[in-house]
């Protein structure tokens, strides 16, 4: 716990001192923490609980839009379309929750594609709500203590508070009786009945905090973006990139989805800019990598090796 | 006061088979109650149609003064059922003290008295040297002994066994025989799954005897292991 507390110090440390170390690399530096941030938000219900989603899409759109559509129709301010952003996310997932949680195995996981996908065709085709294929172009914010939500430092910090109240949650989780609560239903869900603990609910709780925290860093990058378009937002790739972030970092863990997302944001830039056109390819190869040689992920594997050589330790010495 | 268990009539049917033909049993506070068959007879799925893990064709469940019948297994375990599994179910990855406080946040959410509990738990079942080992990495012996660790950190008023008796060594069978009499002695309430003939000599004071899913006999250890129809039940599948 200690541990933990002192990474999370660490990392609001080191997330402070990046902009002035990398006054260029700003926009690099809000994608990393968004997507730790969302990454560690969609292991709540991945890794935790053991329900792979692959729709958070649907979230960061959710989130996105609200700020967007509540800016430019009704000069809304972030902080109140990201509550309400929030209050949607939540419902929306105790709905799929209720649906769907009742299929086991992949089925789950498809169905959480295919409501991605739903959102995405509203997204295009509900013009007079999203401004359909074209998108919506954020032109007005509040200046909040004359602060301008524009700029990509002030949206640097938002994100940095986004994933460290991400991670501070996770941290806070993984003590908690809900945090076991989740592990058991997880790794078996009669052991965790007989324990006396409701499967159904544990997941639903579950993917009802996932889905909220993922629409707050949705309305941080809907202000990034500025301007939206639902081939983005909703887009399968992204829930794709978060699902990976998660899992080669090491589901259900504390670090893993920061290093996960550390890694694949950088890859993705550094090959970006060197190899153009292999990008994709560098990406499929590294995933590869990890999960035939690090099947729990990165964190994942070298907190099962550490358990147990701490208790080796202990048990000789 | 009212019988512990009270169950009524059971039936339970996998496709054609009637696993659990028409059972009824009844359990004392403080009693021990010993269910022996040969293999198949539905042992298991009885205790699971009681405990919720297998929904009922028919029958009734009464724990304490409630009926359970149509209330989910995880709900009859808030209620005081604590069960074990026949193959073991520890949480792999996770350590063995987790485990057994994944069962003690029932009753105690906050984490320093559930850690508490479950530490006192190991120390019951002699496992507590082991508290941070990977569950997964347990031999047979002391998973089943985890099994029962976990049974009682949800701080059962009833504990279901079955068969935790199964494949241990001599010395380990006394040592679980002893176990479950103090139990029993504290106030536990027990029904008890078991091919160990000793364990069920020496432990119930009922005994109920399945074959094919139908109760063929009941009574003291005594009456029952003199019964010629027992005999032959047993002696007719070996
Ligand atoms: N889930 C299931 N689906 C179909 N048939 C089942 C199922 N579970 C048990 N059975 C069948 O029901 C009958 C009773 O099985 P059960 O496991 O209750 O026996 P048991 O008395 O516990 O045996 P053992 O001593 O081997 O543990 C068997 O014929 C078994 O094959
Ligand atoms: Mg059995």
């Amino acid at each position: 716990m200690i541990r933990h507390l002192i990474g999370l110090l660490v990392l609001l440390v080191a997330g402070l001192v990046y902009p002035w170390i990398f006054p260029s690399a700003l926009t690099v530096g809000v994608t990393i923490l968004l997507f730790a941030g969302w990454a560690t938000a969609w292991d709540i219900l991945g890794g935790w609980a053991g329900q792979v989603s692959l729709g958070h899409a649907s979230f960061v759109g959710i989130g996105a839009y609200f700020v967007a559509i509540g800016a430019t129709e009704y000069a809304l301010a972030p902080w109140w379309s990201i509550l309400m952003a929030i209050a949607v996310a939540a419902l929306l997932s105790l709905a799929w929750g209720r649906l769907t949680f009742k299929l086991h195995g992949p089925y789950f996981t498809l169905s959480t594609i295919a409501i991605a996908e739903i959102l995405r065709l509203i997204a295009i085709n509900e013009d007079w709500l999203t401004g359909g294929a074209t998108g919506v172009f954020i032109d007005w914010m509040p200046t909040p203590f004359g602060i301008d939500l524009f700029a990509r430092e002030a949206q640097y910090y938002l994100a940095l508070v986004f994933a460290v109240g991400v991670m501070a949650t996770i941290i806070w989780i993984s003590r908690s009786r809900f945090g076991y609560q989740l592990r058991a239903v997880r790794e078996d869900e009669n052991s965790a009945m007989a324990a006396g603990i409701d499967p159904t609910r544990t997941k639903l709780k579950a993917f009802m905090l996932s889905a909220s925290l993922t629409a707050v860093g949705g309305g941080i990058y809907g202000m990034m973006l500025s301007f939206l378009e639902p081939h983005i937002l909703f887009y399968l790739l992204l829930s794709v990139q978060i699902a990976l972030t998660g899992i080669i970092g090491g589901r259900g863990t504390i670090w893993g989805p920061l290093v996960g997302a550390v890694l694949l944001v950088s890859a993705g830039e550094i090959f970006r800019t060197s190899f153009a056109e292999a990008n994709l390819l560098i990406y499929g190869i590294l995933i590869l990598l990890v999960i035939l040689f690090l099947p729990s992920g990165i964190i994942g594997e070298f907190n099962r090796r550490l358990t147990r050589r701490l208790y080796a330790r202990r048990a000789q010495g | 006061m009212p019988d512990a268990l009270k169950a009524e009539g059971i039936t339970v049917r996998f496709g054609g088979v009637v696993a659990v033909d028409n059972v009824s049993l009844s359990l004392q506070p403080k009693g021990i109650l010993g269910l022996i068959g040969p293999n198949g007879a539905g042992k298991t799925t009885l205790f699971n149609a009681v405990t919720g893990f297998v929904p009922m064709d028919s029958g009734k469940v009464r724990f304490f003064d409630r009926d359970v019948s149509s209330e989910p297994p995880y709900k009859r375990a808030q209620a005081g059922m604590g069960r074990t599994f026949q193959t073991e179910r520890p949480f792999e990855e996770l350590t063995v003290l987790e485990n057994v406080l994944v069962s003690a946040f029932l009753k105690e959410p906050r984490r320093k008295d559930a850690e508490k509990l479950a530490m006192e738990m190991l120390k019951r079942v002699e496992l507590d040297d082991r508290y941070d080992q990977p569950a997964g990495d347990l031999n047979l012996a002391r998973r089943r002994r985890l099994e029962l660790a976990k049974a009682l950190a949800i701080q059962p008023r009833v504990l279901f066994l079955d068969e935790v008796m199964a494949g241990l060594n001599p010395p380990a069978l006394r040592e679980m025989i002893g176990l479950v009499r103090r139990l029993s002695q504290e106030g536990l309430a027990i029904l008890m799954v078991e091919h160990i003939m000793e364990a069920i000599i020496e432990l119930s004071d009922h005994v109920i005897v399945l074959a094919s899913g139908q109760k063929i006999a009941e009574g003291t250890p005594q009456e029952v292991t003199s019964n010629t129809q027992v005999i032959e039940a047993y002696l007719g599948t070996e």
